[in-house]
């Protein structure tokens, strides 16, 4: 081959190198933006008085007197708006019945359309669900809403060789001619009055339980119950990751027991982790019955098995890593096998130890499959800490999914599901930044 | 441990006097305390043949009540039914198809980024690129499955076709290219006469790189005028899943090119190859069987993964049409037990109930032989490498 090919052949080999890993970068980036930028709105965004109004009469949060005086500012343009419906009401009864059915049909929507928007009108009754008791409490949220309540979507089928078109009818000439018209062009105009947008600052998101189902509130009760269901499972995997890696480098002497060990070892850490779903709802919940029915013990359990090969290989690369002549001069002072372990070696081993248990703890935080039917529950308050041999929780992994794709107004709470992934994105990323971190010091220690 | 009259008695420190019966305690603790140490270290094999023992003993009423037959040809899948139709060939199909394709992704760009980080990057700039790596494996599977559901898969329904067209010019014109420039050379490399060599060279370069355009354009304009009907599909997956199977490819196979040594590559320079020479037919061959393992650990990431498929696969029990169309929607056997378990969880003993466990069975066995059929081959890499 020509000289100058074998160049270029040289350099864009480099550049495919770089260009996977560039991809790995920007894969990155590409998943974690939206989740950081959407998520930050959860927390930081801009409420309406509705939302102010949810704070004070759910959680009794914010400032009475002055809720009040929004409130009045924003009744004046209420009542404008109740007074043209009223208006219109009125007209629909001395309409001949057909014209009057026609318009009944097309004002049922348009009521329910701003009903969402605002609130409860007046003279309705009660709702039940907490969700119907507010509008709009997110301004963005309020203007898509606003746009559903100027226009009529409609579909345009006339091709039939491509999709449906989606187009728009604006409400206001379906009532052509008569006062309801007016209603339209004011509540567009006039809906910063009504709703009066202001930047809010919702820390709540992070200590709140949620209200009717996550439509309002927080989080809380999901973040909880994946802190229980982590820290439960390090408590039993983390001993006996440890000593189990203490056999490993210390005791175990080569030969056909120790290899099915270690072969063990890896079967276990290639497990699907759905497959320990399985085993702990077979051996925890219906065989060992350590409760009832899903409880967070059962999930920590089954959490902690998945763990196990993590921690033991993080442990037994951090001991292996301790410099032999640490242990020799321990053992040449005459102490024991034993006590040379716990003395020199693993105080030595410890900071590559933790490492190991923090990247675990951060699996643990993030599993789903393994919690579905061991712990998790979709709906759910925060459980007190004498509750976890019994119940099940919440958790931010499971809840995610549920909010996602099983929830019943999946794509009004995005929010919510935004907030909830870019929380327990950040735990378990902090958990790993940290990991890393603590290594980077190791090994400039090791060094010296 | 000594008592206090022995010391007494003594009159120094009595370390070194132990009576027999101490003795014979002493090394009745080390056995006990080692024993006990054995015990827990053989809890992780303990556990092991409990996974099997009771996912097995939960899968075998199923084929007790329905045979081994339909599940595996039949690809009606039909649980709620009464009578039920458990036909999982679909979904074995679909598994089969996301991991394939993750693969197909994941395994060259794996490779590829692995070599860089072992030998083309240097260490300051290798010390960066390694926790981006990192940060990819740790993010919950759960995160990735939400962003293939409410980011991804929107896109890909709406704006699919130039996607799928800007993704094939980026990835296949630069491997034209180097193609047409390797073919126009090797054509010519017969030729004695320099300058003719080189017009000919530019001619065929002209020619080819203008085939290879045509060629290029066309690929793209026909997947620009696709239409995808769901964005929760196959591919969507396949991506996804590929993202989360590189931080396994990646970390494992720069093992094994570390593994391989300077000696091989110093030797291969001084021949007088170049870089991309020496790793492709020097490196590369050595470290093959530590790559396969990579490899296969790769697959088994992306065959067990549930979260994301769950969200973002369509979940639809059927073999797509054509069997390579990867914009159908599919469903895995993963997804299957997760969705399917909390209906069949009340009738516990039901043929619905059992099947999960088949599939978990069945997962769980093509873990294991991956698992060790990756073991063996790693071994037998070391040995090969120590010289043995």
């Amino acid at each position: 081959m020509n000289l100058g090919t074998r160049k270029i052949l040289d350099r864009s080999f480099t550049a495919v190198g770089f260009g996977s890993i560039a991809v790995m970068g920007i894969a990155l980036l590409i998943v974690l933006v939206p989740i950081i930028t959407n998520g930050i709105g959860s927390v930081f965004f801009t409420g309406t008085i509705e939302h102010r109004n949810m704070l004070f009469n759910e959680f009794g949060r914010g400032n009475r007197e002055e809720l009040a005086k929004e409130n009045a500012a924003s009744e004046v343009y209420r009542k404008q708006i109740y007074g043209m419906l009223s208006a219109f009401e009125a007209e629909l009864e001395t309409m001949d019945s057909e014209k009057k059915q026609d318009y009944l049909s097309k004002y049922g929507p348009v009521k329910t359309a701003l009903q969402t928007l605002i609130g409860p009108l007046p003279g309705e009754a009660e709702a039940i669900l907490t969700r119907y008791k507010y509008g709009q409490t997110r301004w963005g949220k309020a203007e898509e809403k606003l746009h559903e309540f100027l226009y009529e979507t409609r579909w345009d089928n006339s091709n039939p060789d491509a999709m449906a078109k989606e187009y728009f009818v604006s409400q206001a000439t379906e009532f052509e001619g008569t006062s309801l018209v007016k209603l339209f062009p004011f509540v567009e105009e006039h809906l910063e009055d009504v709703l009066r947008p202001r930047f809010t600052v919702y820390w709540g998101f992070l200590t709140d339980s949620s209200v009717d189902s996550h439509i309002f509130g927080g989080i809380w009760p999901e973040i909880q119950g994946t802190f229980f269901l982590a820290v439960g499972a390090m408590l039993f995997a983390f001993p006996l990751g440890v000593i189990a890696a203490i056999y490993f480098t210390e005791y175990a002497r080569e030969g056909f027991f120790n290899s099915i060990l270690r072969s063990a070892n890896s079967t276990l850490a290639g497990v699907p982790s759905i497959v320990f779903g399985l085993f702990g709802l077979a051996f925890f919940i219906n065989t060992l019955k350590v409760s009832e029915s899903k409880s967070v013990l059962a999930g920590s359990l089954t959490l902690a098995i998945m763990i196990l090969p993590t921690i033991i290989r993080a442990a037994e690369e951090a001991i292996l890593s301790v410099p032999k002549t640490y242990k020799e001069a321990s053992l040449s002072l005459g102490s024991t096998k034993w006590n040379t372990i716990m003395t020199v070696i693993l105080p030595a081993a410890l900071p590559g130890i933790i490492t190991g248990g923090v990247i675990s703890l951060g699996r643990a935080a993030g599993e789903t499959a393994p919690i579905i039917f061991t712990a998790a529950v979709s709906v759910g308050s925060a459980i007190g800490l004498a509750d976890v041999f019994s119940s099940p929780t919440p958790a931010l992994s499971w809840n995610i999914y549920n909010l996602a794709s099983e929830h019943e107004a999946a794509a009004e709470i995005r929010h919510v599901q935004y907030g909830m992934v870019l929380a327990l994105v950040s735990i378990v990323l902090m958990l790993n930044l940290s990991a890393i971190l603590l290594r980077a010091r190791i090994s400039k220690k090791l060094k010296g | 441990m000594m008592s206090e009259d022995n010391l007494k008695e003594s009159g120094r420190s009595g370390a070194f006097i132990v009576s027999a019966q101490k003795r014979k305690m002493q090394k009745l603790a080390k056995t006990g305390g080692e024993s006990i140490l054995l015990l827990i270290a053989s809890f992780v094999a303990i556990v092991v043949l409990f996974i099997f023992y009771f996912v097995a003993v939960d899968a075998v009423p199923y084929f007790q009540l329905r045979g081994f037959r339909e599940f595996f040809t039949s690809s009606n899948w039909y649980p709620a039914d009464e009578p039920g139709e458990f036909g999982a060939l679909a979904i074995i199909y679909g598994s089969g198809m996301v991991t394939l394709g993750s693969t197909l992704l994941s395994v060259p760009m794996g490779i590829a980024a692995a070599i860089c980080l072992s030998d083309i990057l240097p260490f300051s700039v290798r010390q960066y690129a390694k926790p981006v790596i990192e940060m990819l494996a740790a993010i919950p599977s759960v995160a990735f499955g939400f962003f293939a559901l409410v980011i991804f898969a929107p896109l890909l329904q709406t704006h699919g076709g130039p996607i799928l067209m800007w993704a094939w010019w980026i990835l296949a014109a630069p491997f034209l290219l180097l193609a047409v420039i390797i073919l126009s050379d090797l054509l010519t490399a017969k030729i004695e006469n320099q300058n003719r060599r080189q017009q000919i060279s530019l001619v065929l370069l002209a020619v080819f790189g203008v085939g290879a355009l045509a060629f290029l354009y066309w690929v793209g304009s026909v997947l620009q005028g696709m239409e995808i009907i769901t964005g929760t599909n196959a591919l969507n997956v396949s991506i996804i899943l590929s993202f989360m199977a590189l931080p396994t490819i990646v970390s494992v196979s720069e093992d094994a090119l570390q593994a391989v040594g300077r000696d091989l590559r110093e030797g291969s320079y001084a021949l007088g190859a170049t870089r991309a020479e020496t790793i492709v037919k020097t490196v590369l061959p050595a470290a093959s069987s530590g790559i396969l393992a990579a490899v296969i650990l790769g697959v088994m990431r992306a065959l067990g993964e549930t979260m994301v498929v769950w969200m973002a696969s369509g979940n639809s029990s059927h073999i797509p049409e054509p069997w390579f169309n990867y914009l159908e929607a599919v469903r895995t056997l993963t997804a299957t037990i997760a969705g399917d378990m909390g209906e069949a969880d009340q009738v516990t003993g039901s043929a619905r109930y059992h099947v999960l466990f088949a599939m978990g069975l069945l997962l769980l066995v093509i873990s294991f032989i991956c698992n060790l059929v990756s073991e063996r081959i790693v071994v037998r890499q070391r040995k090969i490498l120590s010289g043995q």
